[in-house]
């Protein structure tokens, strides 16, 4: 077996959320970040200032959390939505936390802004988190790295109960006409775990669940996968990249959307990386083994 | 009964391999046989914390195991501070830390803490999205050398110049050095702002601080 290698995030990409992509819009916020219709505006306003060949939602990493019980900040036009305070105190009450209603609250609001971008002739990358990502809402790191080192099958629920409402999203994503679905669990990361336990999450979690992600992939859908994710398949020898030849030299999420239907997961780039270039024009499919 | 040597190396033990029960015993027994409770914090607790650190500088530790490890060290300075008088401060300076506002990525800030507390250092933690008054009342109303802040995320980090000219309003920047970090922080973003330093890693800014405070 190989070593999982670490993706360095650049911080040089997208600008996120700032005043002067807010501005002129007409909206309050945070009212802006919790209804379809300001999330349209804002993120059509965001894809323009960057220059992107797509639209992203939402634009937090709470969503999924706050469907869950977390508390949220919902922050203002400089900052977004983000955990406000922890609900957990031990791994076993994750056990107990309720299901994701896809049907209502903000996550169904974001769910309808997809589907409203697509209308408008949009492409849409959902940006769905992974289980530490989601976990960083609900509970203090240090309980979730006590958990993996002393309760390891407590954790691997733990993962396996967040798992399944992420496939749950990941599928109703595709409901509401999403074609690009994108997987991080950046807080998960080598450089923040170490090489052993991020071995320990590959094995038990992040493979078999791409697996099944795998299986929702169709000719309409393409899943991206962050590098960190990616490379730490590579890494465990669970994954392949293969090289598929790209119309001409194009941006990464050009290559991500002409890619839809014929690649199952991209994930040689981080999609906020809106400048990357491919200039030989070709596309790494990331194929699971 | 055993002997001072064996239950600090227990102690010690306890932390290095993440004994955050057993350790509330050997305080225990520690405090029975009659042994000195700071000498056991120190030379017990602390010695493991450190033998976790150079580990993780050795790059054999990683943030999960210095974090459990610290927990464990908590776990027995809490019972230990039951049998403490209340004692002169013999910490080698005062610490503030907090992440800016907007931003809730604290594992590098809980690490900078860890690091500066076995270091020696008195450590005031104001938690993850902190906002600039919060920090700047602390300096305000409490005798501090040094005030960190950390951001992960590049729409934050103007927080942190925010705190620093708030300060210079209040006429308190030349009462506190301040340090900053993060990974899109840089030495250039540090200067550009006012800081008087930034580190890269948790270990560089313990020796850092060190040097602030004349106690390198």
């Amino acid at each position: 077996m190989g070593e999982i290698k670490d993706f360095h995030c650049t911080y040089d990409n997208s600008v996120g959320m700032n005043e002067e992509v807010t501005k002129g819009l007409g909206l309050t916020f945070p009212d802006a970040y919790m209804h379809c219709d300001s999330m349209v505006k804002l993120s059509k306003a965001l894809k323009e200032h960057d220059g992107a060949s797509f639209c992203e939602l939402p634009f937090c990493h709470t969503v999924e959390a706050e469907a869950m019980g977390g508390i949220i900040n919902y922050g203002n036009a400089l900052t977004g939505p983000r955990a406000k305070e922890y609900i957990c105190t031990s791994v076993e009450e994750l056990l107990e936390l309720p299901e994701i209603d896809f049907s209502q609250g903000r996550i169904h609001e974001v769910l309808l802004a997809c589907k409203e971008l697509r209308k408008q002739g949009e492409h849409v990358v959902l940006q769905v988190s992974g289980p530490f990502t989601i976990l960083n809402v609900l509970i203090d790191a240090k309980y979730v790295f006590k958990g993996l080192r002393k309760k390891p099958d407590i954790m691997k629920e733990v993962f396996w109960k967040l798992g399944d409402q992420i496939l749950k999203f990941m599928e109703e994503a595709k409901k509401y006409d999403v074609d690009l679905i994108s997987y991080a669990d950046s807080s998960g990361g080598v450089n923040i775990l170490g090489p052993k336990m991020a071995e320990q999450v590959v094995e038990d979690f992040t493979y078999e669940f791409l697996k099944k992600a795998e299986a929702l992939v169709d000719d309409q859908t393409m899943i991206l996968l962050c590098p960190k994710t990616t490379f730490a398949l590579l890494g465990m020898e669970k994954a392949i990249l293969e090289d598929r030849k790209l119309f001409g030299p194009m941006s990464y999420g050009e290559g991500c959307i002409e890619m839809i239907g014929k690649a199952k997961f991209a994930g040689q780039m981080c999609i906020k990386n809106i400048g990357y270039q491919l200039e030989n024009a070709v596309f790494k499919e990331v194929r699971l083994k | 009964m055993q002997t001072k040597e064996e239950l600090l190396q227990r102690l010690s033990d306890c932390v290095f391999e993440m004994e955050d029960e057993e350790v509330v015993d050997v305080v225990n027994a520690y405090i029975e046989c009659g042994y000195d409770p700071q000498e056991g914090m120190l030379q017990g607790l602390v010695d493991g914390m450190k033998r976790a650190s150079a580990m993780y500088e050795e790059g054999e530790y990683f943030v999960p195991e210095l974090i459990v490890c610290s927990d464990a060290m908590y776990a027995g300075i809490e019972e230990f501070q039951k049998y403490l008088p209340e004692t002169e401060d013999n910490s080698i300076g005062k610490v503030v830390i907090g992440v800016v506002e907007g931003d809730t990525h604290d594992i590098g800030k809980n690490l900078v803490r860890i690091m500066m507390e076995t270091g020696g250092f008195d450590v005031h933690d104001l938690g993850r999205d902190v906002p600039i008054d919060t920090f700047v009342d602390y300096v305000k109303n409490n005798e501090v050398d040094i005030l960190c802040m950390s951001s992960l995320m590049t729409t934050t980090m103007p927080g942190m110049s925010a705190v620093i000219e708030k300060l210079k309003a209040e006429g308190l920047r030349d009462k506190v050095k301040v340090m900053v970090g993060g990974a899109p922080v840089s030495p250039a973003f540090a200067e550009k702002i006012g800081a008087d330093g930034y580190t890269r890693s948790a270990i560089e800014a313990v020796e850092f601080a060190k040097k602030l405070v004349g106690a390198a």
